[in-house]
């Protein structure tokens, strides 16, 4: 047994909406519950009334919409891992979903969870921040969208208002010469959470980077983009001491901790190491060889 | 609210509140075997299958189900019918403690209701998410392909084994050392399998056995495999209350006064228990025998905290959720002190004093934070040292880590209609509970039963008086049966542990590398309490000082108290550390001096014959003299070293791979030498009575913590007496029943308790020879007992039903039975050799183990099956020694690692391939030549893994685990 709550299960969104429109911190939707669960047991939240949102259909879904991809905030991380069009058109997610936690919390927990508990850590963040993911909020008053890169505020912290609800995801379909890579270097393989996590997403033409996504996770209080890398890496070649160069930009812009984990020495050095290798991988995907 | 939900394929309505957890609903339903293991949803062993997909229910709203087809063990297969994958988990040997094999089977049940074909890479990472500490995994997986074959509707043949030709009139066979030929054990069905075990074929006596040596299924499987109410928490009892236990937030503090006011106010609370409500007892809670070691340091309740998880109080409420609220409303006033958590640094000069209360008994040096010293040696070492042509000195350090059984301390007390105590407990040593609990809640033992039903795991963590002592004081204030379970976050700041060690080897040698005298200097941490402190650093000195022939040998140590949580027994006790520091010596020692690394070894490895001088001076129950009476050493290195293609270590070319710049390639191995029990001290017994039909019950005290010591025992019985396995029924660990055992612990269950079993069977067998001769006119002599019948030499036979009628209803009745004890003061030595191969990403200094093979001589494998079983788990939980489990602290001493995310151990995917051998030899000492095989498969993977890393890479890591960050320190430091 948890902590006592009253327990809500609207059948429609603005149901949902309607039980959350006081905006009052007490009141907290739950989907899949593995970390609201946990977090309650713990303590860290108490609320008082918990609004079931795991069957509402408004929340579900991924599919094509306007040359984007739009994922509802309620799709599970199993439901990207098998989905074709993620495969397709995002696999730096797609690799992100498969070293999420385990098969367990995967049936489980949804895309929208992941992103609202506001960890440093969440494993679809640098994937989706690299993809330039815009997040969708819907309350009562309306919807509104916003760059997932201003989503993430600090620990914990996001700019989800009490009142909303994450909707979707969407992200731009990739251009050709596309390539992506992602990498999460942990103690474990999947279930544990990590040490560094890069993801990477370039776009490049006859080896000339035309726009680059670095987004790492673990390395700073919020999922992060190494925008000083992303500018230096536009509009050069693609090769190896462009990629060095990057990486060494990289490690200037993570501002990581030590913890359990790791030091925060060594966070720095391996967000280079690993960015390095991404750009790498990424890079060949474009179909440029050196 | 009311639910309603297909379960089990019916449809079912159910009452839940809505902040209930769909595993607490299912439990309170009696769907037990529906485990709890962590809170997190990340041990998976609450897991169902919902809609088809395995979800863990410890962090889904029950309410959450509603509509939802739910699937959980119980309606796979009707009443005593079996389904093809719980079939498969119980004859591949897939089952040990069977806490989370009803997970298992339902994850491998989503698997192939998907697949028919299952690769072993799709079953390994259909297993991942249910983690599992017995088992490695390997029988597991050999478990769902072998279940894919059945549902396939292939024929799969059984298991089989070549029997082992034991002499059955017994009397020991020469002790070979050199079995060559394959025994031909290969699970079959189609079923990929990484595991060989071999046999010793090379034994030539005309008698062979039938049972001992063969892979018995377990007598406790099926009920495990089907999920049924077999462990401590899967039953209720009328008014029972739930405890919950309020642990210190500082690491070291005085308790100036608790006010429980508010507490006992809220409705719902029956009990609030703080030190000023029970008796002030001095105790040790280690499960040790009589009298147990000192220093005797705790009380159940006190009024100072040593460390952050320390006892403070305990509720008993009518829920759970009324009893965790009653812990937030206790006022304690905390006096906090200053606390210190390195023992180099605690046993200073004006370092605090953990130890300051004037009652405890026989801690050494309190002042100094000295719990005990150890000083012991033969010949001169010092002498030695000086006259050495060469000498070494090299300082390891090994760290904390959790036995993380994934069924959580539990136990149930209350009161029968006798007004006698029952304590219902997951323990290895209900003998030592039932003992050592009556002093502290002031109860004869005669008013005291302990049972202990199936285990979820113990490993050493439940060789302890945990938890009985404060429900029993709960039920003696309330009358009332109490419940009382850790939470898995209590499991790593309030159980037991490992001990740390540091340790400094020094030797001197001769120039061609003959040991002339060998130091072991310890210091050992046992954190808050003495508990076991003194023993496993006992323990660790045998076994760093006794592989390697040396007169000259001293052991020096300081068991040294910190504010940290305490260590206990965790498998291996000592060994692990030991085995670390010296085979990472003799490593760097053979690479100083230029020579091969197991030549080195073997050139001072003690052999059979040899005596184990340091055996002469040290012991855990005192020293007593050892003799090698049977070794399979040089057969375990080959055996293992071939496994692992040993031969590439002499390519330098190997350690590169031309794809992957940025890896490198290294094998390493190490020796492996372990105790079997605690000679002169350890004791267990057996009564075996028959039955009408021919059948026996056996009543065993020892412990069988999922190790499947009750088969091995049945099997001795059963072998001695002539019948099958099914004929003997095994009964263990009840206090009122079955008579006295040590426990589940150093190695002893098959040695000691089979030792037992081997003697009563025979006086049993006596007695039915002399039944045959009354009836058939004739005396006992030459006369034979096989296949459940007694024959004559003259070729005349009566069948054992025959012998039990007459016995008991015909003539002179009486009832065929004997008792017998077993002690020993022989603790032969099961020796092997484990080997690892691992590449290194020189960037990252990650390191991945590919391969880890072993090979055991441990006598004669009573069930091979088992044997293998105990090896491979054993592997599996030292690979998380070796490079990946930490107890993890802040500065304030508050642990870190509080969950399984945290806290690492091994899942199915992510484990390298492993090879398990046995090679037996026979112990002359041993019930049918066997000895120890439960902790030696513990002891070598982190020095193995070390010396891995050393020839990937030149860098000498001494301390572990082998985390990426300190590979990649040590790397960047060498350049």
């Amino acid at each position: 047994m948890l902590p006592e709550f009253d327990l809500v299960m609207p059948r429609s969104l603005n149901e949902a909406l309607q039980v959350l429109a006081a905006g009052s911190p007490e009141v907290l939707p739950i989907a899949g519950g593995t970390n609201l669960t946990v977090d309650m047991r713990s303590g860290r939240y108490e609320p008082k009334v918990v609004v079931d949102i795991e069957k509402l259909p408004e929340l579900k879904g991924i599919r094509r919409e306007n040359g984007q991809i739009c994922v509802g905030g309620g799709v599970t991380i199993a439901e990207l891992l098998k989905d074709g069009l993620v495969a397709e058109t995002a696999p730096v997610l797609k690799s992100a979903c498969a070293l999420f936690a385990n098969p367990l919390i995967r049936n489980r927990a949804t895309v929208g969870g992941n992103l609202v508990d506001g960890s440093p850590a969440a494993d679809t963040a640098p994937s989706l921040l690299a993809l330039d993911a815009e997040i969708e909020l819907t309350s009562q008053d309306g919807k509104r969208r916003l760059p997932l890169d201003e989503f993430f505020i600090h620990v914990r912290k996001t700019a989800r208002q009490p009142n909303e609800l994450v909707t979707a995801l969407r992200w731009a379909l990739p251009k050709p010469g596309t390539g992506s890579a992602f990498y999460k270097l942990g103690l474990r393989k999947a279930d544990a959470i990590s040490v560094v996590s890069v993801a990477v997403v370039l776009e490049a033409e006859k080896g000339v980077c035309r726009k680059a996504r670095i987004a790492l996770g673990s390395v700073a209080p919020r999922p992060v983009r190494a925008k000083n890398a992303e500018e230096f890496l536009t509009g050069k070649l693609l090769k190896k001491e462009v990629f060095e160069e990057a990486a060494a930009l990289t490690a200037q812009a993570v501002s990581p901790i030590s913890d359990v984990r790791a030091s925060a020495e060594y966070r720095r050095r391996m967000s280079a190491v690993l960015t390095r290798r991404m750009l790498e991988q990424a890079a060949e995907q474009t179909g440029w060889k050196e | 609210m009311l639910i309603r939900f297909e379960l089990n394929k019916k449809q079912t309505e159910l009452e839940v509140a809505a902040s209930e957890t769909l595993l607490d609903a299912l439990r309170k339903a009696g769907f037990w075997s529906v485990k709890h293991g962590c809170e997190t949803g990340e041990c998976g062993a609450c897991s169902v299958l919902m809609d088809g997909k395995l979800i863990p229910t410890c962090i889904m709203l029950a309410a959450q189900a509603d509509g939802h087809e739910i699937l959980t063990t119980e309606g796979l297969a009707e009443g005593q019918d079996i389904h093809p994958i719980q079939k498969a988990f119980i004859e591949s040997g897939a089952i040990q403690c069977g806490y989370c094999t009803p997970a298992m089977i339902l994850a491998t049940k989503a698997l192939l209701d998907k697949e028919k074909y299952p690769s072993l890479e799709q079953a390994r990472e259909a297993l991942g998410p249910t983690l599992c500490r017995c088992t490695g995994y390997v029988r597991p997986l050999e478990g769902v392909l072998r279940a894919a074959a059945y549902l396939r509707g292939e024929e799969v043949p059984p298991l089989n084994v070549k029997p082992i030709p034991v002499e059955a009139v017994f009397g020991p066979i020469s002790p070979a050392s050199g079995p060559t030929e394959e025994s031909g054990f290969e699970p079959s069905g189609g079923v990929a399998t990484t595991t060989r075990i071999t046999t010793a074929p090379t034994l030539t006596a005309q008698d062979t056995t039938v049972v001992v040596g063969a892979p018995e299924t377990k007598v406790d499987a099926v009920k495990l495999a089907k999920g049924r109410a077999a462990f401590t928490d899967d039953m209720t009892r009328p008014g029972m209350l739930y405890a919950a236990m309020l642990t210190s937030p500082y690491a070291h503090a005085r308790i100036r006064n608790i006010d429980t006011s508010k507490a006992r106010a809220l409705p719902g609370v029956r009990a609030v228990l703080t030190y000023k409500d029970v008796p002030r007892v001095i105790y040790a809670s280690g499960g040790q025998s009589y009298p147990n070691p000192k220093p005797w340091d705790q009380v159940s309740l006190d009024n100072k905290v040593r460390f952050v998880g320390d006892r403070v109080a305990v509720v008993a409420a009518d829920t759970l959720e009324i009893a965790k609220e009653a812990l937030k409303l206790i006022e304690v006033d905390y006096e906090v002190l200053p606390a210190v958590f390195d023992p180099e640094e605690s046993i200073k000069d004006g370092a605090p004093v953990i130890h300051d209360e004037p009652d405890a008994v026989g801690i050494y040096d309190a002042q100094h934070n000295i719990s005990a010293t150890i000083l012991a040696q033969t010949g001169d070492v010092d002498k030695a040292l000086a006259e050495a042509e060469i000498r070494f000195e090299r300082t390891y350090r090994t760290q904390q880590v959790q036995q993380s059984s994934i069924e959580p301390h539990i136990c149930i007390t209350y009161w029968d209609e006798d007004d006698r105590l029952v304590i219902r407990t997951s323990t290895q040593v209900p003998y030592h509970v039932r003992r050592m609990i009556a002093p502290l809640i002031g109860l004869p033992v005669s008013r005291i039963r302990v049972v202990k039903p199936r285990i979820g795991g113990g490993f050493g963590g439940k060789q302890e008086m945990l938890i009985e002592d404060l429900a029993a004081h709960l039920t003696i204030a309330t009358g009332r049966p109490v419940r009382l379970e850790y939470t898995r976050e209590q499991e790593f700041t309030s159980a037991r542990s490992r001990h740390p060690f540091k340790i400094t080897f020094r030797a001197g040698l001769t120039k061609d590398g003959k040991l002339q005298a060998l130091e072991m200097v310890a210091i050992e941490d046992t954190g808050a309490y003495g508990v076991h402190g003194v023993t496993v650093c006992s323990v660790a000195g045998l076994r760093g000082l006794s592989t390697y022939k040396c007169e000259n040998v001293r052991f020096d140590a300081k068991i040294v108290y910190t504010n940290k949580p305490v260590p206990g027994a965790f498998r291996g006790y000592g060994g692990p550390q030991a085995l670390f520091a010296l085979e990472s010596f003799m490593d760097e020692i053979a690479h100083e001096l230029k020579m091969d690394p197991i030549e080195f070894r073997m050139n001072n490895v003690v052999r059979l014959g040899d005596s184990i001088p340091i055996a002469t001076a040290l012991g855990e129950g005192g020293p007593v003299p050892q003799v090698i009476r049977s070794w399979g050493l040089a057969e375990c290195i080959e055996r293992a070293g071939n496994a692992i293609n040993w031969e590439r270590v002499k390519d330098p070319q190997w350690r590169f791979d031309p794809e992957r710049p940025n890896i490198r390639r290294g094998l390493g191995m190490a020796v492996l030498m372990h105790g079997t029990a605690i000679p002169g001290l350890d004791m267990g017994s057996a009564v075996i009575k028959m039955n009408d039909d021919g059948s026996f019950n056996l009543l065993v005290g020892a412990t069988d913590i999922g190790t499947g010591s009750d088969t091995i025992l049945g099997q001795i019985a059963a072998e001695t007496l002539g019948v099958p396995l099914s004929k003997v029924i095994v009964y263990s660990s009840d206090t009122d029943v079955t008579p006295f055992d040590v426990g589940a612990y150093a190695s002893s269950t098959t040695f000691i308790s089979g030792g037992a079993v081997k003697k009563c069977a025979e006086d049993v067998r006596n007695q039915i020879f002399e039944r045959a001769a009354l009836m058939l006119g004739t005396t006992t002599e030459g006369m034979i007992l096989r296949n459940e019948r007694v024959t004559t030499p003259d070729g005349r036979s009566v069948t054992l039903e025959e012998i039990a009628h007459h016995s008991l209803h015909t003539k002179d009745q009486q009832q065929i039975m004997a008792t017998a004890s077993h002690m020993s003061l022989q603790a032969p030595p099961p020796f092997g050799a484990q080997f690892a191969e691992i590449e290194v990403d020189i960037e990252t200094g990650q390191v991945t183990v590919k391969k880890l093979t072993i090979a055991v001589d441990c006598g004669t494998p009573i069930n091979p099956l088992t044997a293998v079983g105990q090896l491979e788990g054993a592997v599996a939980q030292a690979l998380g020694y070796a490079v990946s489990e930490e107890m993890a602290y802040d500065q304030s001493g508050s642990i870190q690692t509080r969950r399984f995310g945290d806290y690492h151990i091994f899942s199915a995917d992510e484990m390298p391939e492993i090879q398990a051998f046995l090679v037996p030899t026979y112990e002359p000492s041993g019930p049918y030549g066997a000895k120890a095989v439960g902790e030696i498969g513990i002891d070598g993977v982190a020095p193995a893994v070390a010396n891995a890393v050393y020839h990937a890479t030149g860098i000498r890591l001494r301390d572990i685990p082998i985390l990426p960050e300190k590979v990649w320190r040590a790397l960047h430091q060498s350049r």
